[in-house]
């Protein structure tokens, strides 16, 4: 970290020395970052970052359960009407996400639910799942949509059916666990092996590096050629993010998310008389989640990884707060806010410049202020926003090798 | 209350218990120990990882130090961002580890910036409360 930041100024010396000199051409010389500015800059890389191993799943990185849990992605049979995968409401084509302000249930009634469908880029890099973090591991959260009657409406009993039923899914799941397929008296742990499998698919959907990246590595290293590719106006928007804007101390690291909870005074009512209590009901479902990792679902016996949901602390002003959401991709994923509230990334930034402060009730951060940007200042972090954008992704769903039993 | 009369005061309290004389080497100005003190106790301790990282859980060893004659009898520890007005969203565990000796584990710094730990050292003459600022990056 040091030596980054070390390296950092020295890049950009370099780097502003050619904005300075190329100042006749380009109208606007932009001023180099501060020095306050540049570290924080350095604090959202290096990207991309494969997402460490998760000790309460026991085949997190296992190529099998991977290929499992792909499987299991894109089946609408996990469903037991046959009409929902979990690919129905995180479209590949759609960077994950379903395109809704709040996402539409399954069965006949296709019910419309509280919340907006979040991407899944990256999403192994985050600590608590859900807009309100009401699990703490990716295999719990998934547990959710397949269990709740509102979206696939499964059951254990179903999970295990399926899985003992499909030859290919049966053979991936023995190569993964080490075992048959659990008889149905012990269709819960088939379940639960399920969703460890999409867990460890999701943990694979790292994206790759994006032009702000590449603008971060070549202030990194001194290289004012690189650096000077990065688009001016996005130069600014990234000079406002970081500064006087404040959003990386929320926005914070490699993924552009603290992990934590914030209430940007988003309104919270799902309908009148109605509202999402946010992180204060996210509190209350993990500590009440018999596969929570504290419970004895988790593989990890030391049970370090469920140090967090152990020292949770629960106040009031946890009402109306969510989780702060990564910002890579952010371009791709709209509308936005953990009601789809707001359609545009314009909209977005509107809401943080205008800011109701009488909406931030009581607890709200006193951190945000209105910011009051002008037309032009928006369109600047609304273009940094976009530079966020990864250039690459890995393929989503690469056709499968058939599935040969091992050690059988 | 000054680093000297710190070390003196754990001193001579070490003796007092029959501890080994390293025993109070914390209370000492060292490498990583950060300090704080009223005109009654001081406390020194450090933080595991000793870089606080945004985000990451950490713990912290204290080490309290009463004027001769007191004892620590219970230490409570938080922390929160002044300028922000919010505390941690994590509650830390304290346990006492020998006199005047406590681990806390479970604090998180959740953005960068201005924190401030607050001690409330319990002695049988009432509660010490000090505050240490502390900048995560
Ligand atoms: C009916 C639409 C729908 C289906 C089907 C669905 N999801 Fe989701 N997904 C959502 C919504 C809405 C949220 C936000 C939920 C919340 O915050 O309470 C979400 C959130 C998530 C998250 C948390 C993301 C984060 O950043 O916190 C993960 C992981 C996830 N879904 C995985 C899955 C998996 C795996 C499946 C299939 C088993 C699935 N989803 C099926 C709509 C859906
Ligand atoms: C106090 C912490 C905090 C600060 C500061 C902050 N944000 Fe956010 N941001 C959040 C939270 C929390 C949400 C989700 C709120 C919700 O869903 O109700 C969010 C949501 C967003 C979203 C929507 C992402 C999505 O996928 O829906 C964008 C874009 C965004 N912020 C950009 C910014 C920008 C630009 C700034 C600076 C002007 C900023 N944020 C400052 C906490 C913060
Ligand atoms: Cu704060």
């Amino acid at each position: 970290m040091r030596g980054a930041a070390g390296l950092t100024a020295a890049g950009f010396l370099a780097c502003g020395l050619v904005l300075m000199s190329s100042a006749a051409v380009a109208q606007t010389p932009l001023p180099g970052p501060a020095p306050e500015e540049l570290r924080n800059i350095q604090r959202h890389g290096p990207w991309s970052q494969p997402v460490p191993r998760d000790p309460s799943n026991r085949v997190s990185g296992n190529a099998e359960a991977i290929a499992l849990g792909r499987a299991l992605f894109f089946d609408p049979r996990l469903s037991p009407s046959a009409d929902l995968s979990c690919a129905t409401c995180h479209l590949p084509e759609r960077a994950l996400t379903d395109g809704r302000d709040r996402a539409r249930g399954g069965g006949a009634a296709k019910p419309r639910l509280d919340r907006n469908t979040p991407g899944l880029w990256n999403v192994g890099h985050g600590r608590w799942f859900g807009w309100d973090g009401g699990s703490d591991s990716l295999w719990s959260f998934a547990l959710r949509p397949i269990l709740h009657p509102d979206e696939m409406g499964a059951s254990a009993a179903h999970v295990a059916r399926l899985l003992r039923g499909d030859a290919n899914l049966a053979c991936r799941y023995a190569n993964a666990f080490g075992r048959a397929v659990p008889p149905e008296a012990a269709a819960e742990s088939a379940l639960v092996d399920a969703a460890k499998a999409l867990a460890a698919y999701l943990e694979t959907l790292v994206s790759g590096a994006s032009a702000f990246d590449e603008l971060r590595e070549a202030l990194a290293r001194g290289d004012a050629t690189a650096a000077a590719r990065y688009p001016d106006d996005a130069r600014r928007g990234l000079a406002l993010f970081a500064g006087k804007g404040q959003c990386s101390i929320c926005h914070f690291g490699p993924n552009f998310s603290n992990g934590e909870f914030h209430n940007i005074g988003m309104p919270h009512m799902v309908e009148p008389g109605r509202v999402d209590p946010g992180r204060h009901g996210g509190i209350r479902r993990v500590r009440a989640d018999k596969y929570n990792l504290l419970g004895a679902f988790s593989d990890d016996a030391t049970r370090a990884s469920g140090s967090r949901t152990l020292h949770l602390a629960q106040n009031h002003g946890n009402y109306g707060q969510f989780k702060v959401p990564s910002l890579r991709n952010v371009e791709l994923t709209a509308p936005y806010m953990h009601d789809g509230r707001l359609a545009t990334l314009r909209e977005v930034v509107r809401h943080y410049s205008e800011l109701n402060v009488d909406r931030l009730h009581q607890d709200g951060e006193a951190l945000l202020k209105p910011l009051r940007l002008s037309d032009a200042e928006s369109e600047d972090l609304v273009a940094f926003l976009r530079t966020l954008t990864s250039r690459s992704f890995p393929d989503l769903n690469p056709a499968p090798g058939p599935c040969e039993r091992r050690g059988a | 209350m000054t680093l000297k009369h710190c070390a003196r005061a754990g001193c001579a309290l070490a003796a007092l218990l029959g501890a080994s004389p390293g025993a109070y080497a914390a209370c000492d100005a060292g490498p990583g120990v950060l300090r704080g003190s009223t005109s009654r106790v001081a406390l020194a301790f450090r933080t595991d990882p000793p870089a606080i990282k945004v985000g990451e859980l950490f713990s912290l060893e204290a080490e309290v130090c009463p004027e001769a004659g007191t004892s620590v009898t219970g230490l409570r520890v938080d922390a929160g961002m002044p300028a922000h007005k919010h505390g941690m969203n994590y509650r830390p565990r304290v346990s006492s580890t020998g006199p005047g000796k406590y681990t806390a584990t479970g604090l998180m710094f959740h953005m960068p910036g201005q924190w401030q730990f607050t001690f409330d050292v319990e002695t049988p003459a009432g509660r010490e409360r000090i505050h240490v600022d502390y900048t995560a990056q």
